[in-house]
């Protein structure tokens, strides 16, 4: 194991730098390594949405998970399937928007919508803690199995500064189009491995471990069922919930916080940049719902089970007898935390750089120059990342926990984009404020900080086993609604209205009028994962309306989540391909103008410190020069009209 | 300068190699298990996988609208000729008991891909048309008068 795991992850990274290279040797304008001008392939999105959801969840942490929950965490998988309607719902806005009124990034989108440059800096600070905290907690996740996997060979930290080196150079050569390439096809190889390690674990088994045998887990954990709606908990870390976390408010509000995938920066952006054509509804019917949700329900119950001491230990024995499978094996885990953490990064460099240094710092700067400034950029982030996975582990988990839950709270601001022009720019400020707050004091930053400072708080992570995201959700969505009711009468709501009537005659359709399907929706929530879910516990072993108890041989909620996962394929098959959201086409006119003209210029406490900097500088070399006052050496900024 | 035509081929070649990349991967780890002494079913399952692969680029061919490139065509015959002569050479200098056992299906294996091709030239060509796409006696004359019909040529 010890040379064949780095060699299959040299291998990937040649493959990664044979793309990018190729990418560069296009000659494309410099402009397109920022966006690929706008024109992605479909199948990169089709590949890499699911794989990047799998990813972003973290597929380590969820076979752990559901190595010791057994079925009650595997439940989240058909969570998937509403991940996927999130999905295709708001990233086919987004990519509306960017096209009819030319808003490029999700900070620019947001930020011109509400006419709020709060929007833009929170959208930055979300993009930093993705690109940062987040890649380097999953960077360093992927050192540790390396060094595992390696027997201690290569160590930790060599592990994650050869990763970060291999990330960073196809990154930097080829932009964000070799990126996404890339990166779609370790999705597919993900996948195909999940898929293929399931079947071979099974044959080489026996036909061993579950459903005949119970998931290996935990003292005291109820690894066939789900343990209740609720539970009067304090939260993780004060109490233990008995019979396991994930009740049915525990699995639904997890499966919100997922959709923080979807929502983070870099994911949307992403959604922008794809090319016209039917891509969100492929990715999102028939390979985020379908194949990606079938692996996590089908597949990872049945592998873990097999793995009881762990997969690590599994590869190790698999090693004498299929030593390529074993390799891949544990490539599954590893190229998630590799997959995530390059996404988050390039993209997380590639929107700081539009959103701050192009728009703020350096306005005026040249395609070419923008170029230069996103490859120094993505350096110095890759270099970043390492620094913190390698000195900074504990931090970076830490404020890692908090990033999809915050995420999250961008919801009621995207939806007032693609959907709800009825949500104003102040009803999404004071929500976002109370949502952030009540997430940082739900999980680890929030708690350590303040129990570190002042003193304990009552409860935990996840009180009463409800996940940080719908904590501040709720409260989120509460304000939002309130304080739109009373801004109602807000001129701003004119100028909203219009990218909303441009988008309809654009788009051509309303989902809001298939009252239908969000009734199903909802009813498919409430029992898929809500709290009709508790049913999937004995419905098909003891079902209610009769005496009869069923011997079906496989646990009843594994029944349940099956069939759940397909009906729910059914509804996102219905918002793409009949409500009309999975296709997306060119749009033939010039985009509107959103808002007031807009003047891109250094800032001035910037640029006269600049200025005084560079009179000091002069001053010392000219003794024989007048003096020079900073303020009669500052230049008068460039300033930049742009539409 | 690309003017768009490269960058399409290029995102086709990408598509290409996530096809072809993990299934070779499961095909390379399938045929390792079985020739190492799987046994012959390991063996046709790699094979089962390739076959699966090749599927997939057709699939993706037809619905890009394209076809195989003149590099995939000749990457494919030189491997299948490589898997050929190691066969041959298999045959030649392995044991008897090693011969005996992986002979069978990894032959039977090649020619379920070279079936696989062939169905695929006449499904996409018809006989006529995939026959003549290796037709290269009929078509050594490159002078233009050469390809009128009256002087036996064909459009």
């Amino acid at each position: 194991m010890t040379t064949l795991l780095p060699s299959l992850l040299v291998l990937v990274a040649i493959l990664g730098l044979y793309v990018a290279a190729r990418v560069a040797r296009l000659g494309r304008p410099a402009r397109e390594f920022l966006d690929a001008g706008q024109g992605l392939p479909g199948w990169a999105i089709m590949v890499l949405m699911p794989g990047l959801v799998l990813a972003g969840y973290g597929l380590d942490r969820h076979f752990v998970l559901v190595a010791d929950y057994g079925l009650q965490a595997a439940h989240v998988g058909v969570g998937l399937v509403f991940v996927a309607f999130a999905a295709l719902a708001l990233w086919n806005r987004m990519w509306l928007a960017a096209r009819v009124a030319g808003l490029a990034t999700p900070g620019e989108a947001l930020g011109r919508y509400y006419q709020s440059v709060a929007l833009r800096v929170v959208m930055m600070g979300l993009t930093l803690l993705f690109a940062l905290p987040v890649a380097a907690d999953l960077l360093g996740s992927a050192g540790r199995q390396i060094e595992g996997a390696t027997g201690g060979v290569l160590p930790r930290m060599a592990a994650i500064w050869l990763l970060a080196f291999g990330l960073a150079i196809p990154a930097i050569i080829g932009g964000w189009r070799a990126s996404v390439l890339v990166l779609a096809m370790q999705a597919a190889l993900i996948g195909v491995l999940l898929a293929a390690a399931t079947v071979l674990a099974v044959i080489l088994s026996g036909g061993g471990g579950f459903p005949s045998l119970p998931i290996g887990n935990a003292e005291g954990i109820l690894w066939d069922r789900i343990p209740g709606v609720i539970q009067n908990s304090a939260g993780i870390g004060k109490a233990v919930p008995a019979g396991g976390i994930f009740t049915t408010t525990g699995i639904a509000s997890t499966v919100v916080a997922l959709v923080g995938i979807v929502l983070s920066p870099a994911a949307l952006y992403l959604g922008q940049t794809v090319r016209a054509g039917s891509a969100f509804g492929t990715g999102s019917v028939w390979l985020t719902a379908g194949i990606g949700a079938a692996l996590m329900v089908l597949a990872v119950p049945v592998l873990l089970s097999l793995m009881p001491d762990g997969m690590l230990v599994a590869a190790t024995g698999l090693f004498g007898r299929a030593p390529v499978a074993a390799g891949g094996l544990l490539l599954i885990p590893l190229l998630g935390n590799i997959l995530a953490a390059s996404f988050f990064v390039t993209g997380g460099v590639i929107l700081l750089s539009r959103e701050f240094l192009h728009r703020y710092l350096l306005p005026g700067l040249s395609p070419s120059g923008q170029r230069l400034s996103v490859r120094i950029g993505l350096g110095f982030g890759f270099f970043f990342v390492a620094l913190s996975a390698s000195f900074a582990p504990f931090p970076s988990a830490v404020l890692a926990s908090a990033a999809l839950p915050l995420a999250v709270q961008m919801l009621p601001a995207i939806l007032g984009l693609a959907f709800l022009r009825w949500i104003s720019r102040g009803a999404v400020l004071a929500g976002l404020v109370l949502g952030m707050l009540i997430v940082v004091f739900t999980e680890p930053p929030g708690l350590i900080l303040f129990e570190g400072l002042f003193l304990d708080v009552p409860w935990g992570r996840w009180p009463l086993t409800i996940h940080s995201a719908v904590w501040g959700l709720v409260f989120n969505l509460l304000l939002v609604a309130l304080a739109s009711a009373a801004t109602a009468r807000d001129p701003a709501r004119f100028e909203r209205a219009r990218l909303h009537d441009a988008m309809l005659r654009q788009g051509g359709t309303s989902p809001g009028a298939h009252g239908l399907l969000w009734a199903l929706a909802l009813l498919w929530g409430f029992f898929a994962y809500g709290p009709g879910a508790i049913l999937g516990n004995t419905f098909f072993s003891h079902p209610i309306f009769s005496r009869v108890e069923a011997a079906l041989g496989i646990p009843s909620l594994w029944v349940w989540q099956i069939l759940f996962w397909l009906m729910g394929v059914v509804l996102v098959w219905w918002l793409a391909y009949r409500v009309g959201l999975g296709h997306t086409r060119d749009i033939g006119t010039r985009p509107i103008r959103l808002g007031a003209d807009e003047v891109l210029r250094t800032p001035d406490w910037l640029s006269s410190g600049l200025a005084r900097v560079i009179a000091r500088r002069s001053r010392r070399r000219k003794p024989g020069a007048g003096p020079v006052d900073g303020h009669e050496a500052r230049r008068e900024p460039r300033r930049i009209r742009i539409p | 300068m690309d003017d768009g035509s490269a960058t399409e081929r290029l995102d086709r070649h990408a598509l290409v190699m996530a096809i072809w990349l993990p299934l070779g991967f499961v095909a390379t780890a399938l045929l390792h298990v079985g020739l190492t002494g799987g046994g012959a079913w390991w063996i046709g399952a790699g094979f089962a996988a390739i076959i699966a692969a090749f599927t997939c680029h057709v699939i993706a061919n037809a619905v890009l609208g394209t076809s195989f490139t003149y590099g995939e065509t000749a990457l494919g015959a030189v491997a299948y000729a490589a898997a050929v002569l190691a066969v041959l050479a298999t045959l030649l200098f392995a044991s008897e008991p090693v011969a005996g056992r992986i002979l069978l299906p990894v032959a039977l294996g090649l020619a379920a891909l070279l079936a696989a091709v062939i169905l695929y030239l006449v499904i996409a060509f018809g006989a006529r048309g995939a026959f003549e796409r290796f037709d290269v006696i009929r078509d050594n004359n490159l002078r233009a008068a050469s390809r009128l019909p009256h002087r036996g040529g064909r459009r």
